[in-house]
């Protein structure tokens, strides 16, 4: 059975370097994801990815195990992500050029593909900071709302509001292709 | 837990892709969390992109910033009726900066200079001698008490809600570039702390 990360964090909190590395390994797709659609380019992406990191490990002596150890990084994620969002602008990075899944080799039908999957990228590019930050930790890190309450400082209410505004603006974007 | 997802907008989300951080970044990451508890110093990883230059400033800083602390408490603590401290400056330099950290280390020398007190009345120049040698050691240990107390001041833990007042003050006196160093060093050292809306609006350059 697999560690709890709360306790590989108390672990590595107690000098068990080896508990960080599962613990990375374990997080580190999904944060990446989580920094690189909120921001402009995949080199601040990467920069903002390893300042997170940074912060944990230079946390680890201050870490308790209250609550779970992904809202405690995605807490420090989100007040990483506020610095940087009051420094310069909003914005999501660009879909890389890659072609989308299915396997049709019809290229109209691609095209139609990657047409709604930039109308996608666009509609979660265009939501307010706030939502879309709440649809990628609910999305991604897997956060229910009242994790992202704690993450982001609102309150449940507002987490829940936002995830549904975000969600709903989503679906239309997809129903509209 | 409440699960708000659409499996159409989920679906489509996952479509964007599953990008993962570069391995060179990994091993930058990881290198530096084993450094970390070895050393029990915040991690050493160099700053990539725009903030490149951070480390050769800070490092520059750091050192200024050492000299002088030293050099401001070498001159406070030297007597100018005592000359046999003058003839020492190395020595004392030397002291200075290992007394510092530990607490411990200030007491421990100070414990000969109170022994010579039942020494023996016969007196000679050889206990003249060892009592001129014990006062620059005496003074040597307050003077390394010094910096000891003044660390301790500068170590003083204090509580995230005062760093933030004291940042608001600053904020309140105009001085912004000092705010702005206090805020970037209070988001470092409390990196999960949240700060209220109504503080933030006193902290943050208006």
């Amino acid at each position: 059975m697999e560690a709890p990360d709360e306790q590989l964090m108390a672990a590595y909190r107690d000098g068990n370097a080896g508990a960080f590395e599962t613990l990375y390994l374990r997080h580190r797709g999904r944060l990446f994801r989580f920094v690189l659609r909120s921001v402009k380019s995949r080199a601040t992406a990467e920069e903002l990815f390893q300042e997170i990191w940074m912060r944990v490990i230079e946390a680890r002596d201050r870490y308790t195990a209250q609550a779970r150890f992904t809202t405690w990084l995605y807490t420090i994620a989100h007040n990483r992500m506020v610095d940087h969002w009051r420094r310069g602008g909003l914005s999501l990075v660009e879909l890389d050029e890659q072609d989308p899944p299915g396997d049709s080799p019809d290229p109209a039908r691609q095209a139609e593909a990657r047409e709604a999957l930039e109308r996608f990228a666009q509609a979660l590019e265009a939501l307010p900071a706030a939502q879309r930050e709440a649809f990628l930790l609910h999305e991604e890190a897997d956060l229910s709302i009242a994790e992202i309450a704690a993450a982001t400082g609102c309150n449940p209410e507002a987490a829940k509001s936002r995830l549904r505004y975000a969600i709903a603006k989503l679906k239309a974007a997809v129903e509209d292709g | 837990m409440a699960d708000e997802r659409d499996p159409k907008v989920s679906q489509r989300y996952r479509e964007l892709g599953r990008e993962e951080p570069p391995g060179e970044l990994d091993a930058r990451i990881l290198a530096a969390s084993r450094r970390a508890p070895e050393t029990g110093l915040a991690p050493l990883v160099p700053p990539t992109g725009r903030r490149r230059w951070y480390f050769p400033v800070a490092a520059a800083a750091i050192i200024t910033l050492a000299v002088a602390v030293t050099l401001h408490v070498e001159r406070q603590q030297l007597d100018p009726g005592f000359s046999g401290l003058r003839s020492e400056p190395p020595e004392a330099k030397k002291e200075a900066p290992a007394a510092a950290p530990p607490q411990e280390s200030p007491a421990k020398p100070a414990a000969p200079p109170a022994a010579p007190a039942p020494s023996p009345r016969a007196a000679d120049a050889m206990q003249e001698r060892r009592s001129a040698d014990a006062q620059p050691a005496a003074r040597r240990d307050a003077q390394s008490g010094a910096p000891a107390r003044l660390y301790g001041q500068v170590a003083k833990v204090e509580s995230p809600e005062a760093a933030l007042e004291r940042i608001a003050e600053l904020r309140k006196q105009g001085k912004h570039d000092e705010a702005d160093k206090a805020l970037a060093e209070f988001r470092r050292r409390y990196p999960d702390y949240r700060i209220a809306e109504e503080m933030l609006k006193k902290v943050e350059r208006p």
